[in-house]
């Protein structure tokens, strides 16, 4: 282990005890958590996310806002507050397009956080590599997002989720024909549905990809081809509100029973237990990225605190908001190792490319960011099941086994993370 | 206003917006302005048809999806230079806008504008059934997977330099709307304007100079999608639905169809607002709200558009 990572590896080490200790007292740990504002030179610091139907995808940029506040009313990074500014792309290319432009070239912040979008990524991905800038994202769905070298995400997004769905389904439940249902994107739906049908392949057993037209969304329609392609599993590979849809369309039509349901990370959401309600209880097993949201470990509980302390009122508290407060703090984290007065564009690129081995109770295994052509450093996670109002782990953390994963597994054994 | 100080506003417009815009805007407006370029010339194509034949065409946007589509399929096919892209495009699209012709040749009015609201629609599933090529393989070119980049001309690699480019195209179709009304097409759809059965009976084949409207008009809409495939390097199925064509007629009858000014306004009102309203923090959708005043204004009190109104006022100041 070089010096760097032994250096990185202690701050972190310090920065979670202290958490863990304030955490414990209640109140939000924050970057240097001196209790004095930071009021030298602002860090600019850019966010995009996407809010507007059929998604909000802006809890990342919330709790990575809320978390910066925290850091500014703590010492910020060694005296300099981060300004940090976002950008809502409402699901629009175009927009996408201009907000990255006007961040990364007008404003020229050092790097994206909390990044949450269906579009953003894969329209900027080449802009930020241009530029050299990172964008440590928070809530990512398409391909893009895993297959840049200047993107990275401490969520997992639908592949590994999907997968991770699936091989529960297929240990536990039995699966032997799985219908995954998505959206007809090519870097999305059609994505994630292609990898899940060559996992189930690899396994010797059956997939189907049914893909929805999202702009005009058929749920009978979908739910008829599920039954006719004659799956006993249906993976609900779709945002929460589609996903609740088409299970409101299968009590409709009594097929609880016909199937076996599970579903990457979107369907576990806060309310989502009162929206299906008892039909539902102990039927529904979903794969979810980080933590759950009741879970005691103290960086779980500094992100509630920190949201309840610096989050606006209806900020979303759900995966994509953890999602953010890890990303803003694993960011902060990188540029406390840096000289204050020599922070910009280059210096923090560098910086996030050195994070190794951080870890966090939220995450199943170390995050890492590395200087690879493409990342995904969070691939392991955990089941749940829809239990009365609650959801229950009926799983811990366990990893997935697809061919996708060989590129960024040889990465974890480079950096000394995996043998 | 005279003939001589309107081209010399239109070329001191173009000057302005192909070697000073790129200089002095920011990144964000760069993109901003490039996308309301490239809509003013499709906006330039449904202002035509409307304007010289009084025919409604709500299918422009299937047309540009069209045209990206071409471009991307072809960019990813072949090693054809982007210049040449763009004319492939604007000619295949073309062929398509000219069938599309065929009911405006028994239809007016609503029913025109119901039969290419439908065609819309039907690109608009067409499109997210199959989706824009982003250099997978087979005849639709898709993959399931990360998409690679529509190519940018070697001039024009950088945002400031595509926007020139864009401008460069939306001048050039501006001058050939302008040189088809000066000779015999634009006498022609004058004369069947006023009256088919006049124009027949004056010896003009009303449904050739009809076709070739469409044709026209589709060649705009085409370059229009393919300079759009290569300002986002790539295009999504849910930019071409049909109520974004809706839009677009509406913004071209604000801005005035009769000239190209109204054109260029109603890429303005498209693009910019939007994105301007999304720069101040506001949902760009606000931008929707100004658009329906906007259109009731034009329908009551300017249907020549803004454009026209402002033409009226230098004419007022001439004669004073």
């Amino acid at each position: 282990m070089n010096l760097r990572m032994t250096t990185a590896a202690m701050t972190c080490g310090l920065l979670a005890f202290a958490t863990a200790a304030k955490a414990d007292s209640g109140g939000p740990v924050c970057g240097l958590n001196t209790g004095e504002a930071a009021t030298g030179e602002p860090i600019r610091v850019g966010g995009i996310s996407g809010n507007a139907p059929p998604g909000d995808f802006s809890g990342g940029t919330r709790a990575a806002a809320a978390y910066f506040a925290c850091v500014n009313a703590n010492g910020g990074i060694h005296g300099r507050p981060i300004a940090y500014s976002v950008g809502n792309d409402q699901w629009n290319p175009e927009l996408a397009g201009q907000i990255a432009s006007r961040l990364v070239e007008d404003e020229g912040v050092v790097a994206l956080v909390g990044n949450g979008s269906v579009v953003e990524m894969a329209v900027n991905a080449e802009l930020y590599a241009e530029h050299g800038v990172m964008a440590m994202a928070s809530g990512c769905a398409i391909s893009e997002c895993f297959e840049s070298a200047n993107i990275v995400s401490t969520n997992q997004g639908p592949l590994p989720s999907g997968i991770g769905a699936l091989r529960f389904a297929i240990e536990e439940l039995g699966a032997e024909h799985a219908a995954c249902i998505g959206f007809n994107i090519p870097n999305n739906g059609g994505w994630a549905c292609d990898w899940m049908n060559r996992y189930m392949e690899q396994h010797g057993l059956r997939g189907t990809s049914i893909l929805m037209d999202p702009t005009s969304v058929d749920l009978n329609g979908t739910y008829l081809q599920a039954l006719a392609s004659g799956a006993d599993t249906i993976l609900l590979m779709l945002p929460a509100g589609p996903a609740i849809g088409l299970l409101g369309v299968a009590e409709e039509q009594a097929g609880r029973d016909m199937f076996n349901w599970v579903s990457p990370t979107p369907l576990y959401e806060p309310g989502v237990t009162e929206v299906l309600g008892d039909y539902w209880d102990g039927h529904i097993y979903i794969n979810i990225e980080l933590n759950q949201f009741d879970s005691d470990g103290a960086d779980n509980r500094n992100w509630i605190a920190v949201m309840d302390a610096h989050g606006r009122d209806g900020d979303r508290r759900d995966t994509f908001s953890q999602a953010g407060y890890l990303s803003a703090r694993f960011f902060v984290e990188a540029l406390l190792e840096l000289d204050p007065e020599s922070i910009d564009r280059a210096s923090v690129t560098d910086a996030i490319r050195g994070i190794v081995g951080a870890e966090s109770d939220l995450l199943c295994g170390p995050f890492y960011v590395g200087d690879g052509d493409r990342h995904m450093p969070n691939h392991r996670g955990r089941m749940v099941v829809l239990r009365g109002d609650a959801f229950e782990l009926v799983r811990n953390c366990f990893d997935i086994d697809t061919a996708y994963l060989e590129p960024i597994l040889e990465q974890e054994r480079r950096l000394g993370l995996r043998d | 206003m005279k003939p001589n100080f309107r081209s010399a506003l239109a070329l001191l417009f173009f000057c302005v917006a192909i070697f000073v815009l790129p200089l002095v805007l920011g990144g964000f407006w760069i993109r901003a302005f490039t996308s309301a370029a490239i809509f003013a010339l499709a906006a330039a194509g449904v202002g035509l048809v409307y304007a010289q034949l009084g025919l409604i065409n709500l299918s422009q946007i299937a047309l540009i999806g069209v045209g990206g589509w071409i471009a991307l399929r072809l960019n990813f096919a072949t090693d054809l230079p982007v210049f040449l892209l763009v004319v492939i495009a604007g000619l295949g699209t073309s062929a398509l806008g000219a069938l599309f012709a065929l009911p405006a040749l028994r239809l007016r009015g609503l029913y025109l504008a119901l039969v290419t609201l439908m065609v819309a629609a039907t690109f608009q599933i067409l499109f997210n059934a199959f989706q824009f090529p982003n250099g997978g393989s087979g005849f639709w070119g898709v993959a399931q997977q990360s998409g690679q980049a529509m190519r940018r001309p070697s001039i024009a690699t950088s945002d400031a330099a595509y926007l020139a480019f864009s401008m460069v195209w939306l001048a050039l179709g501006l001058l050939l709307i302008e040189a088809h009304k000066r000779s015999a097409p634009g006498r022609a759809w004058k004369m069947i304007r006023m009256s088919e059965a006049n124009a027949m009976a004056a010896g003009i084949n009303v449904t050739w100079f009809k076709i070739w409207a469409f044709a026209l008009s589709g060649f705009l809409a085409g370059t229009a999608g393919a300079l759009l495939a290569g300002a986002l390097r790539q295009l999504d199925a849910r930019s071409f639905t049909a109520i974004e064509g809706v839009l677009l007629f509406a913004l071209a009858v604000v801005g005035g169809v009769y000239s190209w000014v109204g054109a260029v306004l109603a890429g303005v009102l498209y693009k910019l607002l939007p994105a301007l309203l999304n720069n101040l923090g506001v949902t760009s959708d606000l931008a929707l709200i100004v658009f329906g005043v906007a259109l009731l204004h034009a329908i009551m009190t300017a249907p020549r558009g803004i454009a026209g109104q402002f033409e009226a006022l230098f004419q007022r100041k001439d004669k004073a």
